[in-house]
């Protein structure tokens, strides 16, 4: 465990100080048709600081965690940040002083399990694929857990400890057609540590999961390709995820915005149909802990939830403690880092756009000639907030009925122009737990939503 | 460091290893962040990983630590050994035989942190002065110095060392509510000699944004050529070099060109080196992960495949040859064509600067949104494009390649050229 009370450090502050203490642990199995080919436990952990003066910003790591590496990170951060201030020469200026305390910890209290049992855990469901699913080329089956765990002090006075596992497992299935490969993989898992992610949930659920994967991939083997242009879609709920994050959720956070982002056109304003209350969690949703629970962010501003559009109006955008000075407006505690090494950026944390009330079978009812999307392999947006997402799972939609699965594709649009196109939201909200975004660090993130109907691109023949 | 990586050894062999293998590598780097036009930060980091890996009863474990004690070390190993003895067995599972002895040094030491700080205060000026609607939304210069020690139970002792540059921009033009795509570049340097401005693509890129503020749409759908940038082409690239021709597909059998060893995969004017130890490439290595001294090699040779990218592993699973290089440092020859003829010679097409696409499938096929790009029509380009699709196979697009460009761009990890594609798709809306 790393050191929780950092108080005694304090006194080395002189100017505007964060001090970290942060060890990232994950493991990772993996079998590529039976062959054990990744086996790993890792640890990377240490202590940082970063210093500000006047907008100069210092920051130094040390993988070590002693009293002198404390020290030292602390004095080469001041060093870095009086070496930008001296050349600089910007006007006197102070960020937003937060001060908030918390401590939070989702570690589990079960009996820790051996590596030996986890790699039995990922050994069982590779053989199960194996013995059952004789049509396949090829199968991967992943596992792979991050324990993030941190401490914080900050000169203005906030101070956290945090534990937040994470424990992901990937299925990747593979046939053959015509000599072509087929592929589709689904993601499993989310929030805590193996004991609690799959101790509860015996493997004859993650079997009928498979199960319901290959009868899907069996339907791709023999899919079509779409007929490509503008057609009207209903977008599942990984795909609305990802909209939220990619295309909206990138497009608002402020640094991105003071970069030039389209979104600065839309602060309240019509961004999208009134359907859409699109949402970043912070640590809990409806009752519950999102996929990647923050109360605390790194620069010690206690994460609250934070509306960015709400009944179709732009209403936030995402903050540090230096984007709501510049915006004059409070901090959203969406300051994150990835590892000890890292300084925190603004990044989103638990992504979504919430539910409606419509039914998703009277939804796909609804549409004569389209498509029914429901797995996207990637997807990546622009500061237009034009999108591109693959599609790796869809079916046709004819005279509204589910029709043939089709071939992999892409989608792509203009998202604040596709969300104006939004008329039906459906009454069910899904998580997706096992993303991680990438903007200069990786950082895990949760994405969800329910299933929209909308407009969008499509790519095929 | 040299005693903290025997000692590792050491350390794995009492745990009970049959075979070792420990990679220690310690690492500075002094970074310089702007962040929306203005320098914000810079940043220090130093950083220690030891990677140690234990083989026993043909059964092998890793573990990753940034602490460098002896206790640390040990307790490591032994949990290096309890994860071997969780792991399948696989007599594929192996390290490198000995080599002789060597180190490897670029000797450049340390940074020179007033000339990159005065470089980088110049570039946003020049910027600013030559393109006033370019916002950075990010940019970093930084050096980094880094030692890797590779030592395992066969002998295997290699030393190498270097420091190295890079820059890297994200950016996009602004103009009141008209915002073009961002777009990105980078380049890795051995020394700061010269303006950032005039390095790899960045002021081709800086110029190409500023106008992009009006991108039109096209009609309908056409089959056209695609002149692929030097910055786009490793979205095609990595389908053979990342996606078919490593561990991965070759052991699990779905690679395209698995049956393609000496068999022709290209245009014959295609030929592709990976050049990890060559004075051309900046930023290469002189060790593989898994312990070898790397070569040179050419992978496909006037469109004949020559080689997997095979590891040991890989290389022992399947029976196939061991790859001197673990792949990167890539470098496409030249073609004879000028980028101007190229472009006269397109009657309707486009010139793809960047794309936003997911992976292709494991045949090839993809479909992605041309980003950055331009529309070409009868032998000029005509204007920027917004929300336009381009498909097509990429196994296809290699055998079918009209024309390579003369001229090329050096990123300092790779070295590429201008391609002409024939007979894509191009969907507007």
């Amino acid at each position: 465990m790393i050191e929780k009370d950092l108080d005694k450090y304090s006194k080395l502050f002189s100017l505007y100080t964060e001090l970290r203490f942060q060890e990232n642990k994950n493991t990772r199995i993996v079998f590529l048709n039976g062959n054990l080919i990744a086996n790993e436990k890792n640890t990377a952990g240490g202590v940082s600081a970063r210093v500000c003066k006047n907008d100069a910003w210092g920051f130094a790591s040390n993988p070590q965690r002693s009293e002198e590496a404390v020290k030292s990170v602390i004095k080469t951060a001041t060093e870095n940040s009086t070496f930008l201030n001296l050349r600089l020469k910007r006007p006197k200026t102070a960020l937003p002083c937060v001060s908030f305390s918390s401590e939070n910890s989702h570690a589990t209290t079960k009996s820790r399990k051996s590596q030996k049992e986890y790699v039995d855990f990922v050994k069982e469901i590779d053989s199960h694929i194996a013995g059952k699913y004789k049509d396949l080329k090829s199968r991967t089956v992943i596992m792979s857990t991050l324990d993030m765990e941190k401490s914080l002090i900050t000169a203005d006075g906030s101070r956290s400890y945090s534990m937040i596992p994470r424990t992901i497992l990937v299925i990747v299935l593979s046939s053959e057609k015509d000599s072509k490969p087929v592929e589709l993989y689904e993601v499993y898992g989310g929030p805590g540590q193996f004991e609690d992610v799959f101790d509860g949930n015996p493997q004859s659920h993650i079997f009928s999961e498979i199960e319901k994967l290959h009868g899907h991939l069996m339907k791709k083997s023999e899919g079509v390709f779409p007929d490509a242009g503008n057609r009207e879609c209903i977008l599942d709920a990984d795909l609305a995820g990802i909209l939220a994050h990619e295309a909206i959720g990138h497009t608002t956070e402020a640094d991105l915005v003071r970069g030039g982002s389209v979104a600065t056109n839309f602060m309240n304003k019509e961004a999208a149909s009134p359907l859409i209350t699109l949402i970043d969690f912070a640590n809990s949703s409806f009752g519950k802990p999102c996929p990647v629970p923050i109360y605390i962010d790194d620069e010690g501003t206690r994460s609250q939830d934070t509306v960015i559009i709400e009944k179709g109006v732009l209403k936030s955008y995402l903050h540090n403690k230096e984007t709501a000075r510049h915006f004059k407006t409070a901090p959203t505690g969406n300051a994150r880092a990835y590892q000890f090494s890292d300084e925190p950026i603004i990044r989103m944390r638990n992504t979504a756009i919430l539910p409606g009330t419509s039914k998703l079978d009277d939804m796909i009812a609804s549409i004569k000639d389209g498509y029914y999307l429901m797995k996207t392999g990637n997807g990546q947006a622009d500061s237009t907030s034009e999108f591109m997402f693959g599609i790796t799972l869809g079916y046709e939609i004819k005279d509204g009925k589910l029709g043939r699965a089709i071939k992999d594709t892409t989608i792509s649009g203009i998202a604040f122009e596709v969300l104006k196109t939004v008329s039906m939201v459906s009454n069910e909200m899904k998580w997706s737990c096992g993303g991680m975004c990438g903007k200069k660090q990786l950082i895990p993130v949760g994405m969800g939503g329910p299933a929209i109907k909308c407009r969008v691109n499509i790519g095929g023949k | 460091m040299r005693e903290t990586a025997e000692f590792c050894l050491d350390s794995l062999a009492r745990a009970g290893a049959e075979k070792s293998q420990a990679v220690y590598v310690k690492s500075r780097k002094h970074e310089l962040n702007v962040e929306t036009g203005k320098i914000s930060l810079l940043r220090t980091s130093f950083s220690t990983n030891i990677r140690l890996t234990a083989i026993k009863d043909s059964r092998r474990g890793t573990v990753n630590l940034n602490l460098t004690d002896k206790t640390s070390i040990e307790e490591a190993s032994k949990n290096a050994l309890e994860i071997t003895r969780a792991s399948a067995q696989d007599s594929a599972y192996d390290i490198s035989q000995k080599q002789p002895q060597a180190e490897f040094d670029n000797n450049i030491e340390k940074p020179a942190l007033d000339t990159m700080y005065e470089k980088l205060d110049s570039f946003l000026s020049e910027a600013k002065r030559l393109y006033p609607y370019i916002m950075f939304e990010n940019l970093i210069v930084d050096f980094s110095r880094r030692t890797e020690y590779l030592l395992n139970s066969n002998g295997v002792d290699f030393k190498s060392s270097g420091g190295i540059y890079n820059f890297v921009a994200l950016f996009t033009a602004k103009d009141g509510k008209k915002t073009s795509s961002f777009n990105y570049s980078g380049v890795s340097l051995k020394n700061l000699d010269g303006k950032f401005l005039s390095r790899g693509s960045i002021n081709t890129l800086l110029q190409q944004s500023s106008g992009q503020l009006d991108p039109k749409g096209i009609n309908g759908k056409f089959t056209g050529d695609i002149i692929v940038t030097p910055d786009c082409l490793n979205d095609f690239l990595s389908f053979i070099t990342d996606q078919s021709i490593g561990d991965g597909a070759i052991i699990a059998g779905t690679s395209v060109y698995k049956d393609k060893i000496d068999k022709k995969i290209a245009s014959s004017k295609f030929t592709l080196h990976s050049k990890p130890v060559s004075d051309e490439i900046a930023d290469g290595y002189h060790v593989t992960p898994d312990g070898f001294k790397a070569e040179n090699q050419t992978i496909v040779d006037k469109g004949v495949l020559k080689t997997f990218l095979l590891g040991l592993y890989g290389s022992r699973k399947t029976g196939l040859k061991r790859a001197p290089n673990s792949g990167g440092c890539y470098i496409v020859d030249p073609g004879d064509t000028a980028f101007d003829d190229m472009v006269k010679s397109v009657k309707k097409g486009i010139l793809l600067a960047r794309v936003s696409g997911g992976e292709p499938n494991n045949n090839g096929d993809f479909s992605a949104v041309a980003k950055n790009s331009y529309y070409i029509e009868n032998g000029e380009i005509k204007y920027p494009i917004s929300e336009t699709m381009i498909s097509g196979n990429i196994q296809k697009m290699f055998m079918d390649i009209k024309d390579i460009s003369k001229e090329r761009v050096d990123f300092g990890n790779v070295i590429f050229p201008w391609i002409l594609f024939p007979g894509l798709t191009v969907s507007g809306k």
